[in-house]
């Protein structure tokens, strides 16, 4: 073998792309959650009975047992924080201005776990198991995307 | 000893445009058909095999670990594999080989793809197929690899177009039977095929199978469990595949010499000795019209060259002598890639099964043959299935195909406008290096100069020079500087770019014998009218000044017609 780098004169490289974009539309049980988030707010998950368990964002079918389910069950605002990070470097490994902080969420109701970043820790250390809330903007922010869903906010204990 | 296999319930979704499932979704509908044909539930899977087409076409990364819940994979040993277009097919063979090896009783495979997410053309995602080096620097797009291998192939046995022409026209037919179908159409004629627009010659519009969404699942199982599941399980006597050489310039692109290797590797397992009468019913792969009757030369249905008489004159109709594409194939019912390989196999089953409903063939056919194509034009893969002989069992038989053809179709408004839409950018850059023989060649062209690498062994000059050679795997031996000048192997007229939009100048691509070697490339001819290229013509390189070589393959400014000859 030669080594790649032996003759620097020599070194040859051909630039290429992969000329796409892509446009990923959110299917039957995508457009029931989206849907319903932009128009009333709320979050939307699918109940499989047999299974029992919740899915959420709704799904269309249960991967379990393969049975159709539908967007049948609203769930949150309220949650438990399953677990979280605080994350100080971006894509490129530059550091951050302010550190962001991202948690996995099972909200009320459902079994399945969401993430989402979480707003304003404040100033006590954030705990594993500590109750917090989606919080979703406003009606005239919301545009059917997952950013329509701000992020969860800590619930004051007292 | 490999046990006995069975093919005991399939389904699939309609192949639409653009579908308003996702893929996992898409996946899911497919399953369940497949399952509730055979009234499985999904506890009584052991594996899941699945198959999708390479990510970028769907531009999801790691598109198997994506799909497993809509394939049933959950806590399920799960593998995906791909051979590009053969895919469909090669999961039908994994699930075979996973069956018959005994490592699982009953097993789901599922073909998935979901093309339209790709903007502005799945093309986009294809050009990468070229070698990076050599060949994506002379702007190539698919359709010129098809179009040189259609025009050689009916150069070379003096093909009529309109015998072509018939197989896109039975099979969109034929298309129209079927529920889940994108492009049948009752009333197409052949000046319809041959009036439509010319894309890259001798390929027209619909010359071609649509990209499309879809998806189709089958479920196979064990001889002991496919009696318990079902009185009417049709067996898969043999499987086949192959790979020709990576250097498609390098191909006998006239005959599938691979098909042919892997048609002879499935019909020995299933003891087929004389293909023609053994097999009543074919379902080769159909993305160009061309291909089903190239594929049909491959699987030994046919001598060299005579497929297209066969077409012309009804023998691959439905109802005559050896029906091809009875489901109308991917020409009529849609090319979601590695789905539309599958279908081909859940045609078989039910036309096997006597429940393929109006494009039931009629005679109870016996035994069939399955096949798809691709990578990059080269691998072959074939299933033979068949009955135990007699006619299908009664109690099963329905009257309109076992489908219920789930699948939603979006308009491009809703398309546009859907709620919770993404739009998204890999961003991805490359650098590829030229490596060991490509940076050599390339020095080569730098200074008016082609060379190839000579292999001692099976005693070849190597064009594009490699440093083993693939057929002996030996390292080459050395250098040998070949001549300027070639000869015109096949070529095209392209009107379009890689997404479709018409080209001001139509581009001549060709693909050039170098004299002195035993290969040759892909590049462009000048200097010459489109309506005086012949194949075997001789051309000459035109090399570029040389305070503008680079080292390219571009340092060709093109082929031209010898002037000396």
């Amino acid at each position: 073998m030669l080594e790649k780098i032996a003759r620097p004169e020599q070194i040859r490289r051909w630039d290429g792309d992969l000329p796409v974009r892509h446009r990923y539309t959110p299917g039957v049980a995508g457009d029931a959650f989206f849907t319903a988030l932009k128009e009333r707010g709320v979050l939307l998950g699918s109940r499989c009975e047999s299974c029992a368990y919740t899915y959420v964002p709704a799904r269309l079918f249960c991967e379990r047992c393969f049975a159709e389910l539908s967007a049948d069950t609203e769930v949150g605002p309220g949650g438990e924080l399953v677990s979280f990070t605080i994350v100080f470097q971006g894509i490129e490994g530059e550091p951050l201005e302010r550190p962001e902080t991202l948690g996995a969420v099972r909200l009320d109701g459902a079994d399945a776990v969401l993430i989402h970043r979480v707003l304003e820790p404040g100033e006590e250390p954030l705990e594993i198991g500590e109750r917090v809330e989606v919080v979703v903007r406003p009606e005239n922010e919301r545009a059917g995307s997952f950013l329509d869903i701000a992020g969860f906010g800590v619930v004051d204990a007292s | 000893m490999a046990r006995r296999v069975a093919v005991v319930g399939a389904g699939m979704t309609r192949f639409v445009r653009r579908a308003q499932e996702t893929g996992k979704e898409l996946a899911w509908e497919a399953s369940r058909e497949a399952l509730a044909s055979c009234e499985l539930p999904l506890d009584r899977i052991d594996a899941v095999c699945l198959t999708s087409a390479p990510d970028a076409f769907d531009g999801v990364h790691m598109k198997g670990e994506y799909l497993s819940d809509g394939a049933g994979a959950f806590g399920r040993p799960y593998m995906r594999t791909y051979v590009g277009g053969g895919s469909g097919v090669f999961t039908a063979i994994q699930a075979y080989y996973t069956v018959a090896s005994g490592m699982a009783d009953v097993v789901l495979a599922v073909a998935e793809e979901k093309m339209s997410s790709t903007q502005p053309h799945p093309q986009g995602a294809f050009l990468t197929i070229f070698d990076n080096i050599l060949e994506r620097p002379l702007g190539p797009n698919l359709l010129w690899i098809f179009a040189l291998e259609m025009n050689r192939y009916m150069t070379v046995h003096g093909i009529d177009k309109r015998d072509i022409a018939a197989v896109a026209v039975k099979n969109k037919r034929n298309a129209a039977d079927h529920p889940a179908a994108l492009l049948g159409q009752a009333d197409i004629t052949i000046e319809d095929v041959l009036t439509s627009e010319t894309l890259a010659w001798p390929v027209q519009r619909l010359d071609v199978s649509p990209i499309s969404d879809g998806a189709v699942a089958i479920v196979v199982a064990s001889e002991e469990a496919a009696k318990q599941i079902t009185s009417d399980p049709v067996w898969i006597q043999g499987v086949g595949w192959n790979l020709d050489t990576a250097y498609w310039t390098n191909r006998d692109l006239v005959f599938p010499e691979y098909v042919a290797n892997a048609a002879r590797m499935a019909y020995g397992m299933a003891g087929v000795t004389e293909p023609r009468k053994q097999i009543h019913v074919a379902e080769p792969y159909d993305p160009f019209d061309y291909k089903e009757l190239h594929h049909l030369e491959g699987l030994l249905l046919f001598d060299k060259g005579k497929a297209p008489e066969a077409a012309r004159d009804g023998v691959l109709d439905r109802k005559g002598d050896l029906p091809s594409c009875p489901s109308g194939g991917l020409l009529g019912v849609g090319n979601p890639i590695a789905a539309a390989g599958l279908m081909k196999i859940a045609e078989l089953f039910w036309q096997l099964r006597g429940e393929a409903g109006a494009r039931q063939v009629p005679g109870s056919p016996e035994r069939g043959v399955a096949q798809a194509w691709g990578d990059l034009m080269q691998v072959g893969t074939v299933v033979v299935m068949g009955r135990e002989g007699g006619p299908p069992t009664t109690a099963t038989q329905l009257e309109t195909p076992p489908t219920a053809t789930p699948g939603q179709s979006l308009s491009d408004a809703e398309f546009r406008s859907a709620t919770g839409a993404v739009d998204d950018e890999i961003g991805a850059r490359y650098a590829w290096d030229a490596g060991v023989a490509i940076g050599r060649f390339l020095d080569g062209l730098r200074e008016g100069t082609i060379w190839g690498r000579e292999c001692r062994n099976c005693e070849r000059i190597l064009v594009p020079p490699r440093m083993f050679c693939e057929r002996c795997f030996r390292g080459t031996d050395t250098w040998k500087q070949v001549e300027n000048t070639g000869v015109v192997q096949t070529f095209s007229i392209c009107n379009v770019r890689w997404d479709m939009l018409p080209l001001d100048e139509p581009e001549l691509p060709a693909v050039i014998a170098i004299d002195g070697s035993d290969g040759g490339f892909l590049h462009t001819l000048g200097e010459v009218k489109p309506d005086d290229v012949r194949i075997g013509m001789a051309v000459e390189a035109v090399w570029k000044p040389v305070g503008e070589r680079t080292g390219s393959i571009l340092d060709i400014a093109y082929f031209r017609p010898r002037s000396d000859v």
